[in-house]
């Protein structure tokens, strides 16, 4: 996962954002729902209507432009703009919504790996793996970490070492309720 | 035949110049460009803004480029659902392989230019070819 070094802090001014300009087609819906997914799967501040950003790298911004070639596919129109916030504080709130956003998100995580920590054997490691994928999309989208990451990364990897203590395999180091 | 895509070369270019190479056009010679507006004249772009041999609705690079030559040969059409997953981790596909390839390229493009990163991906890709072939072929993992 890429680094932003960009964030806006004492000493630094804000840092350069990409936007996707982009305007769809109500109907037919169908490709303007699969743009929202996408959209949606990137972690994007939606910064008004139609207008939705992330903080710029090669990468966010070669998954903006593609997003903006299937709106424009999709008999709509997109641009792609590079841009920075006028003030750090108008930055600091963008990233504090989208840290908020994926707070939200871990923390959904979390709570399905606690109801998962009582499951059969079977149900355990299914959920381990499912919520393994969730974390790791997450932190994908993820550019301002919040604190319920770590939380929501133990949660599920404390699955994953109850499973190996109670099935008698190695147990994690320091791990040793049974041994 | 000359081509052309971005600099920077990632899972979906890489499989795509193996691709043209292999099955569309063994003389290929690849050109890395920044901007979309930077591509020679003459040249086929692919996995660029803007090109026809690009992503489509759902569809990686790679899979348009299996649409437009017609290449229905179902070994590349596994081989793309682990390239589409690798790029877009959007779970369209199972291909849990996917994970440890968009890693594996992306340390690759970290120390190499794009033209060696090519040359290592290439064996790679023939490797994954005659996996899944043999895969397909048995109707379970290959030793």
């Amino acid at each position: 996962m890429e680094q932003h070094s960009h964030r806006g802090g004492p000493g630094h001014g804000p840092g350069l954002w990409v936007l996707l300009c982009y305007r769809v087609p109500r109907e037919p819906s169908a490709p303007r729902i699969a743009i929202w997914r996408k959209l949606k799967r990137l972690g994007v501040a939606q910064l008004g209507d139609g207008l939705a950003g992330l903080p710029a790298d090669a990468r966010t911004r070669e998954q903006l432009e593609w997003v903006g070639e299937e709106v424009t596919e999709a008999g709509g129109s997109a641009g792609v703009w590079l841009a920075r916030p006028a003030t750090a504080a108008q930055e600091r709130e963008l990233a504090a919504a989208m840290a908020a956003a994926r707070s939200a998100e871990y923390e959904a995580v979390a709570d399905q790996a606690a109801a998962a920590r009582d499951a059969g054997e079977a149900a355990r490691a299914a959920a381990l793996r499912r919520l393994r994928g969730e974390l790791r999309r997450i932190t994908r989208r993820d550019y301002f970490p919040p604190a319920a990451r770590e939380q929501a990364r133990a949660a599920v990897e404390a699955l994953a070492g109850q499973r190996e203590t109670r099935s008698g395999e190695v147990p994690a180091a320091g791990a040793g309720e049974r041994s | 035949m000359r081509w052309a895509t971005r600099a920077g070369v990632h899972i979906d270019r890489a499989a795509c110049a193996w691709l043209i190479r292999r099955f569309i056009d063994s003389q290929a010679q690849f050109a890395f460009v920044a901007d979309p507006a930077e591509v020679p004249a003459g040249t086929t772009a692919f996995d660029i803004r803007g090109a026809e041999l690009s992503h489509h609705g759902a569809d990686c690079s790679f899979e348009t480029i299996l649409r437009r030559y017609e290449l229905t040969d179902p070994v590349l059409w596994r081989i793309a659902q682990a390239v589409h997953e690798a790029d877009l981790d959007d779970q369209r596909f199972d291909a849990p392989e996917a994970a440890g390839l968009d890693v594996a390229l992306r340390g690759l493009s970290m120390v190499f230019a794009d033209e060696r990163v090519l040359e290592l991906t290439g064996p790679l890709f023939d490797g994954l070819y005659e996996y899944y072939r043999r895969a397909m072929l048995l109707g379970r993992e290959p030793a």
